[in-house]
């Protein structure tokens, strides 16, 4: 028997305990939670008949304990961690092909051949088979995503072949260009590490 | 990062809101039992009233003109009280762009503890309020603050349309397509942020979603024709959703998988971090909405999620939809995406799958 003991907490802290007691319990353990309030108690239930789990209530005064078993395969015990970020989409053919632009020209030496490189790579990209998984924007790279960028058609066109478009957030405050960007999700590095960790391949211009 | 320091004064707004995301509003089930008895004025030039459960009521002044009259005001959804200010503003004006209208003028609401909070707070929640409304083309020219606690803001917002172009809950047609301008689940991001499970830079994502106006969307569904809409906001965007699909007889559907969602809702709401709004809001929807039996349950919760100032949900005819999707998406609304479908109306007014 496990016991979560959510007295004195408030929504939705009850209802995370439950679900962190239910993901701990081995399979076919009782759960015992103590709840005394009656807003998270009713959402509680709610959520536990929702997802087809068998539960008693017992009163004790104002104390409520729900007993509930956990069952063999529900909840999947194996997410644990805090804002797991989505993993980069990859097709079926494996596709795990990961670009990172980490600036607004290609190559170093000549800054208007660099330009001229950038937008070159963007439109030769878009042609590769099989997509890239994901383009990545970080530092002087995001500036590639803004509004007037001669590139923002190839990027878009990517973003619909289900190429994922990831842009930095902090870089895009670093600029000053959140409001310029119409493409692409905002994105920590947490995120970005997970993209450029999960591929198989790292393009980088 | 402005969004996780609290204000100059030092002072964490969100440390007076001990309840946590639960409290806000009144369970909109109970709203409607006790507002169904309450008599409903009748006057021609009134042409959007509750009756309808839309955004704001509409007054016709004369054949060119109706006014758009609405308020709207919360306790502190975040620390810092300049950005409260913009959150709450960019919330209140945005039932206006709702109703394809165009702001005008408002007035301030505030209750706020006088001797609790520094007072240089409320300075700061009013300089957010007037920054936005200077951003949106609106004059506060007045106001009214009681001394109460937690402190609440918003603003009484006054806008024009033309009559005949009046965008409500009621003007949904079978065939239109669904675009939804901002990703969903603002109160999950803030409820998480309260619980110490999110990193700062996703409730940054979701502040600057919040303090997004829909000016832009509003102006779109001008000039798109459109004519059936609502802002997503305290009802989540089940609740909305199936104001809509009464409002106008229509079933509508919506497939969440399409939905657009915030960084990292999915995963807290698979934690349990699901704010005791969205279950209200559930009990509230349930009673019309047929939820299929492959609805994945954490999308479930996160369409019953209460939104903080959330997107305009569009209906569109269908041969127009990707036109107005791709302005959207050059303006800033880079997330806004098709998320369902208006069909006859069947049984149930809502479809979730």
């Amino acid at each position: 028997m496990k016991t979560v003991d959510t007295r004195g907490l408030t929504c939705p802290a009850p209802l995370i305990k439950t679900r962190q007691g239910l993901v701990e319990a081995a399979s076919g353990e009782d759960v015992e939670i103590l709840i005394d309030n009656p807003a998270s108690l009713s959402n509680v239930k709610r959520y536990l008949t929702d997802n087809r789990m068998d539960f008693t209530v017992r009163e004790e005064g104002s104390l409520s304990v729900i007993t509930v078993r956990r069952g063999e395969s529900e909840p999947d015990a194996n997410e644990t961690e805090y804002c797991t970020p989505e993993k980069a989409p990859v097709a079926a053919g494996g596709r795990k092909t990961v670009v990172a632009v980490t600036s607004d020209r290609m190559g170093s030496g000549d800054d208007e051949l660099g330009t001229k490189l950038m937008v070159s790579f963007f439109r030769t990209l878009v042609l590769l088979e099989p997509a890239p998984a994901a383009v990545v924007f970080y530092n002087a790279g995001v500036k590639m995503a803004m509004d007037d960028s001669p590139v923002l058609d190839h990027i878009r066109e990517l973003s619909e072949k289900g190429t994922a478009i990831y842009l930095c957030t902090t870089c895009i405050n670093h600029f000053g260009i959140r409001d310029r960007l119409p493409a692409g999700s905002f994105s920590d590095m947490y995120q970005i590490l997970n993209v450029l960790k999960d591929a198989d391949h790292i393009i980088r211009p | 990062m402005t969004t996780t320091v609290n204000g100059p004064a030092g002072f964490d707004l969100l440390s007076t809101v001990e309840t946590g995301g639960c409290s806000a509003k009144i369970p909109p089930r109970q709203l409607e039992e006790l507002l169904q008895d309450m008599p409903l004025p009748a006057d021609p030039r009134i042409l959007v009233d509750i009756a309808t459960h839309d955004d704001a009521g509409v007054y016709k002044i004369n054949d060119e003109t109706a006014l758009v009259i609405t308020t709207d005001f919360f306790p502190p959804v975040v620390s810092d009280g300049y950005e409260f200010g913009l959150i709450a503003a960019t919330n209140s004006i945005s039932d206006v762009y709702a109703m394809g209208g165009t702001p005008l003028v408002a007035l301030n609401i505030m209750m706020f503890p006088s001797t609790r909070i520094p007072m240089e707070v409320y300075k700061e929640i009013l300089r957010g309020g007037h920054d936005k409304a200077r951003e949106a083309g609106v004059s506060i020219i007045g106001g009214h603050t009681i001394d109460d606690y937690p402190p609440k803001y918003g603003l009484a917002v006054i806008g024009t349309v033309h009559p005949g172009r009046v965008i409500t809950n009621a003007g949904v047609r079978e065939g239109d397509e669904l675009i939804l301008t901002k990703p969903l689940g603002t109160g999950i991001i803030l409820a998480g942020h309260r619980m110490k499970m999110t990193i700062p830079s996703q409730l940054e994502n979701a502040v600057s979603i919040m303090k997004q106006l829909n000016a832009r969307g509003a102006e779109l569904m001008q000039k798109y024709s459109v004519r059936g809409a609502t802002d997503i906001t305290g009802f989540g965007l089940a609740g909305h959703a199936l104001k809509m699909a009464r409002g106008s007889g229509v079933t509508v559907n919506i497939d969440m998988k399409s939905v657009p969602l915030l960084d990292c809702v999915y995963s807290l709401a698979d934690q349990g971090c699901i704010p005791g709004a969205a279950f209200r809001n559930l009990d509230y929807t349930e009673g019309g909405t047929r939820f299929t039996s492959d609805l994945d349950y954490n999308l479930k919760m996160i369409a019953h999620d209460a939104q903080t100032s959330g997107g305009l949900l569009m209906a569109v005819a269908p041969e127009k939809s990707r036109e107005l999707l791709k302005e959207l998406h050059e303006s800033g609304h880079g997330e806004a995406a098709v998320i369902g479908k208006a069909i006859r109306k069947a049984e149930a007014d809502l479809v979730l799958q």
